[in-house]
């Protein structure tokens, strides 16, 4: 399935994106694609409407009109099943991580295949042995193999936001979709979380869409940079173009 | 650029009490008011507790030597309170687990069962155990079995409000992210919200239990088991030396579960 798709093939794709909160508008038209194998940054300032985005996406809000692909899903008008199929191919990364903080990195892992396990052996925590080697193969791809075992909330931010990548492995997302995934972390967390996000993406052509508030991780972890103040997009351009002129439009107050 | 402070800010009004005057009479008033009707309803007289003190002395005399014939069937007993004490929160514990699921916010499916369902708890919990365990000895006669349904009924109550409440302050981060893999509710429970609470909900459990060990004690005055039977015939028939033994019994073992509990409870979290 994944072998498929080759690079370029848009499989995230925002059509015309609109939402708004009463009468403050906070998605305006916004459209944009991302292929697989692709970082696509989102950039901008708290309040800018990253995260009403990301919600979008996933429809933990719905949008007011436009048009969301996530693949073949047009997520928008998907419901129940289907959209719970749907989900189940995003990986989410978050601010917070969202671990279960009592469990071990190997069973947070563990958690990217529920949709997939039968719920009695959910209720009895046995999970078929190619769920686990997919799992311990996911631990090993973020260098946290050795803990394994280690409860979730013993781990510094930055494993923890590794273990949580390693889930998002683990569900064989063709999307993910990180919400300020470095915002709580030191630099040089943040770097190694960034590039294995960035290596990922090209290793398995998953198409990464993460937003972000600094302008220099962007530039250099990203293929493309979106701005984004006050839900427009005012920027969309290769990383590389990205010039001082897009930051202080962004950034702007 | 003067950098003093030029402005006259009006001092915001204050009075010796903290509240304005009228206010704080207003509020002495009621609080008389209060305690005044209360000291009248319930007969309060200090003459009468001081012309019943050299009672309660002879009584106390006459307890000394403590009465320890029985002390193996009182043991006994009170090892039946015990019993008595986990099997009721045992019960409380079956009733509570699925009751809970459904009068939790953050879990539950729907508002049409939460509601009712906070309802029938506040409701068990509402009617002691002690009332509970009257109407199970007329149901189905004098002995311990009565006050086990009674501590039951009682505790279904407590346990699954507590519980529910432990589940409401859980961080939902954590279970959304699950819930986005793609899993049903259930799993959701068993996985992402179950290894986060279950700490909790066995502290809270052992924590009832205790209680109910207390609370049991008691039953026995209805007829309903356990050591409170002992008591019950000891001050009919005013034998206080039998009495004195059965409330150090009681102390011991209450002292001793309690610590215990608080142990194990310290251990869990």
């Amino acid at each position: 399935m994944i072998a498929t798709v080759s690079p370029r093939d848009p499989v995230i794709r925002i059509v015309g994106l609109r939402k708004r909160f009463g009468d403050r508008i906070v998605l305006d038209d916004l459209s944009f694609d991302v292929a697989a194998g692709e970082v696509v940054a989102i950039l901008g300032a708290s309040g800018a409407g990253k995260t009403t985005l990301f919600r979008c996406v996933t429809r933990l809000a719905q949008s007011d009109c436009g048009q969301i692909f996530l693949g073949e899903h047009a997520m928008r008008t998907l419901g129940g099943r289907q959209l719970s199929i749907a989900r189940s191919e995003v990986g989410l990364i978050f601010q917070q991580f969202n671990l279960i903080r009592r469990l071990s990195a190997l069973d947070n892992v563990l958690a990217g295949r529920l949709g997939a396990v039968p719920t009695w052996r959910v209720m009895l925590r046995r999970f078929p042995h190619r769920d686990r080697q997919l799992a311990l193969a996911a631990l090993d791809r973020v260098g946290m193999l050795s803990y394994a075992l280690q409860r979730a909330d013993s781990l510094s931010g930055g494993q923890q936001q590794r273990v949580a990548i390693a889930r998002a492995l683990a569900q064989q997302s063709r999307f993910v979709l990180a919400d300020e995934p470095v915002a709580s972390l030191d630099p040089e967390s943040a770097k190694s979380v960034l590039s294995i996000l960035r290596d990922i993406a090209r290793e398995r052509m998953i198409a990464v869409l993460v937003s972000l508030h600094q302008v220099e991780f962007a530039i250099q972890f990203a293929d493309r940079v979106i701005g984004l103040r006050a839900g427009r997009m005012i920027a969309d351009q290769p990383a590389a173009a990205f010039a001082e002129t897009d930051h202080r439009m962004i950034f702007a107050t | 650029m003067k950098h003093e402070v030029e402005a006259v800010y009006p001092d915001p009004a204050r009075s010796w009490i903290g509240a304005a005057p009228i206010r704080f009479v207003a509020t002495l008033l009621l609080v008389l008011l209060v305690y005044g009707f209360s000291l009248y309803f319930v007969d309060f007289d200090v003459s009468r507790l001081w012309s019943g003190l050299p009672r309660l002395a002879h009584w106390g005399a006459k307890a000394w030597p403590p009465d320890i014939r029985e002390l193996g069937v009182l043991i006994e007993r009170a090892i039946e309170t015990l019993a008595m004490a986990v099997i009721g929160t045992t019960i409380g514990v079956v009733i509570a687990a699925p009751a809970c699921i459904l009068a939790a916010q953050n879990i539950t499916p729907s508002w049409l069962l939460y509601t009712p369902m906070r309802w029938f708890l506040n409701t068990l919990r509402g009617i002691d155990s002690f009332i509970f365990a009257l109407l199970f000895v007329a149901a189905v006669g004098l002995g311990p079995f009565a006050g086990v349904l009674g501590i039951g009924l009682h505790s279904a109550g407590t346990i699954a409000k507590l519980w529910s409440e432990a589940i409401e302050a859980v961080e939902p981060g954590p279970l959304e992210a699950a819930a986005l893999t793609g899993a049903n509710r259930l799993k959701v429970i068993r996985y992402a919200l179950l290894p986060d609470v279950l700490p909790n909900l066995t502290s809270i459990t052992l924590y009832v239990w205790e209680f109910n060990v207390r609370s049991s004690t008691v039953l026995g005055v209805v007829g309903a088991g356990g050591i409170g039977q002992e008591l019950k015939n000891s001050v009919d028939l005013l034998d206080f030396a039998r009495l004195f033994t059965i409330i150090l019994i009681i102390l011991a073992m209450v002292t001793v579960i309690d610590q215990f509990s608080a142990w194990l409870r310290r251990r869990l979290v």
